[in-house]
Parts: structure tokens; sequence; C-alpha cells
């Protein structure tokens, strides 16, 4: 018995990140963290939203914007979102492979969703929509461009944590930090419905 | 002993397992469709236009809301704090942006 206490045994209440003050610890500063990202976005969207209309003689947003990328972009960061829900369930039965598949699809979703995004900036610089052409511009790449660097970060967080995973297993001390980083990555989406919401879709309305 | 203690780690949270997925299956199918219906009402103009921002922001509010209720386990018990901490965020982030936008 006691040459197993080092080893998980399932949560008591099914929840292994929280299992240690450790972890209880971490997913609260974590939660304090997003609400500070909250209001940092909030800035970025407000500016945009403000100037969105200063394109100084450049392409518009209705001009620039293709939905059917949009659309699919969309759906593969909210699909992404759902395969990090389901490595945290696998997670929390310890099951260590289920875990590492899903986190590995939820990765290549996210580098999916950037190469879409890059494809996208290159083409709109084609189009003479620079960081510098415009108010519109500076504001668009400012806001779009900070979710893309999350989506970056998010993609070498959780890619790194896999790694440290594979060699050493699902513990109380993993856990945490598997579970924070999941909740940054569903963070991630929660933005990106805003930028298609406010961004894409505005922009085709007028 | 090894035994039992593997029947616990398995058996346990796996009796767990069918209702937590479904929900989460349930609250992704919800936001696809709203995904999907967001796009299709600027698409197509089925609502008068004066319409369409106030639906498809509503459209995102709900969306966030599963995303923390469902995604992210704001639902289960204990989440208090982290609640006042987003929410918190939430109200400093709205005052700030529309603060910017009307400035």
């Amino acid at each position: 018995m006691a040459a197993h206490t080092h080893e998980n045994t399932a949560p008591q209440n099914g929840h292994l990140e929280t299992a240690s003050l450790d972890g209880k610890n971490k997913v609260l500063g974590f939660w304090l963290f997003l609400g500070a990202e909250t209001v940092l976005f909030a800035c970025l969207f407000g500016t945009y939203l403000a100037l969105r209309n200063q394109t100084m003689g450049g392409p518009t947003g209705e001009h620039l914007f293709d939905l059917k990328l949009v659309a699919l972009a969309t759906a593969i960061l909210l699909t992404s979102s759902l395969t990090s829900v389901l490595a945290m369930h696998a997670m929390n039965q310890l099951k260590l492979k289920t875990m590492q598949f899903w986190l590995g699809v939820t990765v290549l979703l996210g580098l999916g969703f950037l190469v879409l995004e890059i494809y996208e900036f290159i083409h709109y610089v084609h189009e003479g929509h620079t960081f510098m052409s415009s108010a519109f511009g500076s504001s668009f790449y400012a806001l779009v461009g900070t979710h893309g660097a999350h989506v970056t970060f998010g993609i070498v967080w959780i890619s790194t944590l896999m790694l440290q995973a594979a060699k050493r297993g699902i513990t109380t001390e993993m856990a945490p930090k598997l579970f924070v980083s999941s909740l940054y990555w569903h963070f991630i989406d929660v933005v990106w419905v805003f930028i298609f919401t406010l961004v894409y879709l505005l922009g085709k309305v007028g | 002993m090894a035994g039992h203690n593997q029947q616990s780690t398995t058996n346990q949270p796996a009796s767990r397992k069918p209702e937590g997925v479904m929900k989460h299956l349930i609250s992704f199918a919800i936001m696809i469709v709203l995904t999907a219906l967001a796009f299709y009402l600027v698409a197509t103009d089925v609502v008068p236009e004066g319409w369409v921002l106030p639906l498809i922001i509503i459209f995102a509010a709900i969306q966030v809301f599963l995303q923390l209720f469902t995604f992210m386990h704001l639902d289960q018990k204990g989440s208090g704090y982290y609640t006042l901490f987003i929410m918190a965020g939430i109200l400093i982030a709205v005052v700030s942006a529309v603060g910017i936008i009307l400035m």
C-alpha cells in the first residue's frame, strides 16, 4: 500500500488539478491573470472599434475580409477548445496516452489556425493593408496580432507540457500545469469569438 | 492490494465520464450552431440590418458563458473566487472598452 501512495489514486472529487494546495493556488492565480488578460483585450477591442473606419483611403474591412477563411479558422479554434477539454477528461482519469493524443490534436489545430492567420495577413499586406497604412491597420494588427501571439505561446506551452508529461506521467504536480494551460487555451478561444464577431462579421455588416 | 488500488483509480472517475463528456459535447454543439448562425445572419439578409449586430453580440455572449461555465469548469463547486476574479476582469474590461469607444 505504502508503495502506492506516491502514485496517483483517483482524486476524491475527480479533479487532480486541485488535489494539492499548490494546485489550488495555481488555478486561483491563473484566474486572476485571465481577469487581467480580459482587460488587455478589451482595451485593444475598444481601440479597434473606435478606429476601424479610419482607413485613410486604403482598403476597408468590408473589402478585405473573407468570411469563408474566417469561418474555417473559427471552426478550427472552436474544435481545439473541445479537444483541450477532452484532454483534461483523460487527465483526470489518469489516462496518459489519451491525454497526450488530445493535447497533440489541440496543438495541431492551433498550428492550422496560425497558418491560416499568417496566410491572411500576407494577403492583406499585398492588398495594401499594413500596420503602418492607417489607424484601422494599426488597431487591426494590434488586436488580431496579440491574439495570434497568444495562440503561438499556447502552442509552445502545451507542446512543452506534453514532453514533460511524457517523462513524468500524470502527477499532482503535473495536473495543475496541464489544467492551467487548458484554461489559457479556452480563454484564447473566448477572445476569438469576439474577434470574429466584432472584427470580421461587424466589418461585413458595415 | 495493487489490484484493489487499480480498481479504485479506474472505477471512480469512469463513472463520472459519460455525464461530463456529454455535457461538453452538447456545449460544443451549441457553440458551433451559434457560430454558424452568426455567419449566416451576416452573409444573408434574413433579418433586418439593424438587428444583425445585437443578435451576433448576444450569440457571442452565450458562447463565452458556455466556455466559462462548461469548458473552464466554473460550474463546479468551489469556483467562487475564480468567478469573482474573472467577473471583476469582465466588469473593468467592459467599462474600459466602452469608455475608449465613446472617447
